[in-house]
């Protein structure tokens, strides 16, 4: 089944080239550790996922490219074409001449309706080209004009006519100390109107990304490049093909689908966030082994305690002795050590993965009350490695672990709000002081929710 | 001359016999063996168990595949007794049998032959069991209505739920809907693709395609044999294992349908002399002493009898109306105590039940009523504009199926409305709280 990816924005635009671009190469990499009949099924199964055939052979994304300003859309072609291995459709973008300054109201309100012909019209070219819709990707940063506004719109657009297929958004998280004035005010409006629309919400952190292109990979001068290849590995190590069910050798035909249901049918609970391990430069790679055991153990302890990447972790964080069912919103000042999850998905991919010793996740301390570990726990398993990592595992969270931040971006952009700072270029364009009020019920309601597991 | 003729004769008979027997038993489904029959005309109890499994298989309406696990001897004895009942079977003695499974085999044979001399038993099963090499596609719900469905999940008495939870599971139903909705379109899309690519490769013309399992045979036909044989499997092109135990299966069973269609053809040519030797069982019967109760014998003369039994019916009919005369008035007093409010209430419930039974109605009549298709059709890509020929077109089932959505919509609207009434009505009965309805979808 495929899945028709929407690149919105600058940011969009960018990782989605190195998605495809990470997809790609690994479904291509000789060195799959597995036979060459396996290695020809899993290229099958990622190829019909994520691209499309045309005649001379050349493998096209499924992918529509949306954008105010015509530069990046053209950076991102000319790449594609370059590699000569896979390309973007001719006809597949949409671009003006104009950019959006940052304006989310503007993006969700005139560029919107604006353009929602031209962009709907694009999008049903490509899914009619699908045999099957499994359910769309949207790639877009939250704190931008452009990506996020236009995001929440084009969300929106697919809800209503897409009402049976799967939408998960890529959102981008912005800095913590971003150039942007407004972004909380940008980040609040489009996570409160996707919260509505969509069904998934896989957050990427750019602090996070950048942390771990700076100490794992030891790059001195970090470009959005590398970010967005780390960030196109973390997407690619959990959506390249997978096992179907336990023992068997069939490729799972609708990832996405199995992902939402095992992670996200609580309509309160759709933050999503990705760990994986290891993450290390090429040149490392070659003289480092792996034990399941060790790669599992730290995985666990990310998880536990929020971890962002394998350096670091704070090993002092142990699940609670006794897990009684919290009364009440809990207080924020208290410190928010352990990180409780709702659900969880693993995804083990490379040697003797069966060998692999879960029992570590299937712990009932780490979970909610309301959700029993063979409920909330889910694995799959590819013997296939991925991206040349001889073994390596990958995890999809619905936890806490959104909490701190997201609390903070809705405080800091209460603060404004209750000033009426920046309101009125919000109001121009339509959105209203009570369309603000809504999306901070809304979020202040997901926060008190993940608080309150 | 003669006496050589009819030693012949009895030679030849006595062959006959267990062939015809025997073609018998390879027609029927499980069939039991000959032995059985043989012991059966002395009435010996180790062919009981045989027969009462036979005839379960034969008479439970549910056509019952092999992995649906079989129900006790006495459900079996139970279901087989009433199933003859009701279709006529005069025979008093078989009635009386124990439930046990453990007697009755030469009443069981008695009965078997009563099934086969009545009907085309043997043609009936042999149609249930059918291979289908067709793609098939239901065109109404009756055999999942029919059937019994997952069992019912263990459900804690005491504990309280978390709502959360009940809330996650109605999130991962609907999930599943979607999913299932999505692979049923790609289902669509690949069977519109294979009847497409395969046209015109179907030696019957009325059909003019191949369905998926034709196409796997022609494409592997000895993918079975290969892997009886042992050694290494050579998967083929799409190497899948699945598909070599598809073909296999596939082939298994159309041998067998073979063989048990050619036992019948054998059967036919055969039966008389088992309906000879039928006759024997019979005067070995005692003969069937007492008068089925059961069964109501409307002898030549009624008359009398009809009278008597016309006299007994008003007589039960008058105490029913003693008894239940003083019950429903006491009901009515009490219910007439609790003033016009019911009395209105009781008129809403039978305009609504009136209002229902006229939908019904309506459905009824749109559906087409008797024309309703059922059960699995053989789905066939014919040209634009191609029309006639047997089965139905798709554009009259879609229609059906959609009458019966709106109705289906109708009733869950107000089912919804029943629900919104009753939230307000405990909403608006606890005053200071503030409910906060979920963001809406």
């Amino acid at each position: 089944m495929s899945i028709v990816t929407v690149q919105l924005g600058q940011c969009g635009n960018q990782i989605g080239f190195e998605v495809f671009d990470a997809l790609f190469r690994d479904s291509h990499c000789p060195q799959g550790l597995c036979s060459k009949r396996e290695n020809e099924a899993y290229q099958a199964s990622c190829k019909e996922r994520f691209f499309s055939e045309e005649e001379n052979g050349v493998p096209i994304a499924r992918a529509v490219l949306v954008d105010m300003e015509p530069k990046v859309i053209n950076q991102t072609l000319s790449k594609a074409a370059q590699s000569g291995r896979w390309k973007y459709g001719q006809h597949s973008c949409f671009c003006q001449k104009q950019g959006s300054g940052n304006n989310w109201a503007y993006g969700y309100s005139v560029h919107g309706p604006r353009h929602e012909e031209s962009i709907m019209n694009l999008i049903r070219k490509e899914v009619e080209k699908c045999d099957s819709l499994s359910g769309f990707f949207i790639i877009m940063s939250m704190a931008g004009g452009t990506g996020s506004g236009l995001g929440a719109f084009v969300t929106q657009n697919l809800q209503d006519q897409y009402s049976h297929s799967l939408k998960m958004n890529q959102i981008i998280w912005p800095y913590g100390t971003g150039e942007i004035i407004v972004q909380n005010y940008n980040s609040i409006l489009t996570l409160s109107h996707l919260y509505r629309s969509s069904d998934a919400l896989l957050v990427h952190e750019n602090d996070a990304v950048h942390k771990i292109c700076a100490k794992l990979m030891n790059i001195k001068q970090i470009s959005f490049s590398d970010i967005n290849q780390v960030l196109a590995h973390q997407l690619g190590s959990v959506f390249q093909p997978t096992y179907s069910a336990e023992g068997s050798f069939h490729y799972r035909r609708n990832p996405l689908g199995d992902l939402m249901e095992n992670l996200v049918p609580h309509p309160e609970f759709k933050m999503l966030g990705v760990r994986n391990i290891p993450q290390m430069s090429e040149n490392s790679l070659a003289y480092s082994t792996f034990t399941w055991a060790g790669l599992l153990k730290h995985l666990r302890q990310m998880l536990i305690s929020n971890a962002k990447m394998e350096e670091g972790i704070d090993w002092q964080v142990r699940p609670p002795v006794s897990r009684l069912p919290t009364l009440g919103k809990m207080s924020l000042n208290k410190e928010l050590h352990f990180n409780t999850s709702i659900a969880n998905l693993l995804i083990l991919r490379g040697k003797d993965v069966h060998s692999a010793d879960l029992g570590g996740f299937k712990d009932p301390a780490l979970y909610t009350s309301w959700l029993e570990p063979v409920n909330a726990f889910n694995v799959w398993k590819t013997q296939r490695s991925f991206n040349k990592y001889e073994k390596s595992a990958a995890l999809v969270t619905n936890s806490q672990f959104l909490v701190k931040p997201l609390d903070k971006i809705v405080g800091k952009a209460w603060n404004m709000f209750a000033s009426k700072a920046y309101v009125h270029q919000y109001t121009k364009f339509g959105i209203e002081e009570e369309d603000f009020l809504d999306s901070f019920t809304l979020l202040e309601q997901v926060v008190s929710s993940y608080c309150n597991l | 001359m003669g006496r050589r003729r009819r030693r012949v004769d009895r030679a030849a008979a006595a062959g006959a016999l267990p062939a015809a027997i025997a073609a018998l038993s390879r027609t029927l489904p499980g069939g039991p063996s000959p032995e059985t029959f043989r012991r059966a005309k002395f009435d010996r109890p180790e062919a009981a168990p045989a027969l009462w499994r036979l005839l379960f298989c034969v008479l439970s309406p549910v056509p019952a595949d092999g992995a649906a696990a079989s129900p006790a001897p006495v459900a079996q004895a139970r279901l087989v007794k009433s199933e003859l009942r009701s279709q006529g079977y005069p025979r008093g003695s078989l009635a009386r049998l124990p439930e046990d499974g453990s007697q009755g085999s030469r009443e069981l044979l008695l009965a078997l032959s009563w099934l086969l001399a009545r009907g085309p038993l043997l043609e009936q099963l042999l149609a249930q069991t059918r291979v289908r090499l067709g793609d098939e596609m239901p065109v109404c719900e009756c055999e999942a209505l029919a059937s019994p469905g997952p069992p019912a999940p263990h459900v804690e008495a005491d504990g309280c739920v978390d709502v959360r939870h009940l809330q996650w599971l109605m999130g991962k139903l609907r999930f599943r809907w979607r999913n299932l909705i999505a692979s049923q379109q790609e289902q669509c899309a690949l069977l519109g693709k294979i009847h497409s690519y395969t046209r015109g490769c179907h030696s019957d013309h009325s059909l003019g395609h191949l369905s998926v399992a034709e196409a796997e045979l022609l494409r592997d036909p000895e993918g079975g044999r290969q892997v009886r044989a042992g050694g290494a499997r050579d998967l083929g092109p799409w190497g899948s294992d699945q598909a070599v135990v598809f073909g296999l299966q596939l082939l298994q069973r159309l041998e067998s349908e073979n063989a048990r269609l050619e036992a019948a053809l054998e059967w036919r040519r055969r039966e008389l002399v088992f309906w000879q030797w039928m006759d024997t069982v019979l005067g070995a019967c005692p003969p069937d002493a007492s008068q089925p109760t059961f069964l109501p014998r409307i002898p030549a003369r009624g008359a009398s009898e009809l009278e008597l039994v016309a006299q007994e019916l008003q007589a039960l009919q008058e105490e029913l109306r003693k008894a239940a005369e003083p019950r429903r008035a006491a009901w009515e007093a009490r219910v007439g105590g609790w003033g016009p409010e019911w009395k209105a209430a009781q008129r809403a419930c039978e305009e609504a039940v009136r209002q229902e039974l006229a939908a019904l109605q309506r459905s009824w009549e749109h559906g087409g009523g008797l024309a309703q298709p059922h059960g699995p059709h053989r789905l066939v890509r014919s040209e634009a504009g191609m029309l006639g020929g047997p089965g139905l077109p798709a554009a009259e089932v879609i229609t059906v199926l959609r009458s019966r959505k709106a109705c289906l919509e109708v009733a869950l609207r107000q089912l919804q409305g029943q629900c919104r009434q009753e939230l307000a009505r405990l909403a608006g009965a606890l005053p200071g709280f503030i409910w906060i309805p979920p963001p809406g979808r």
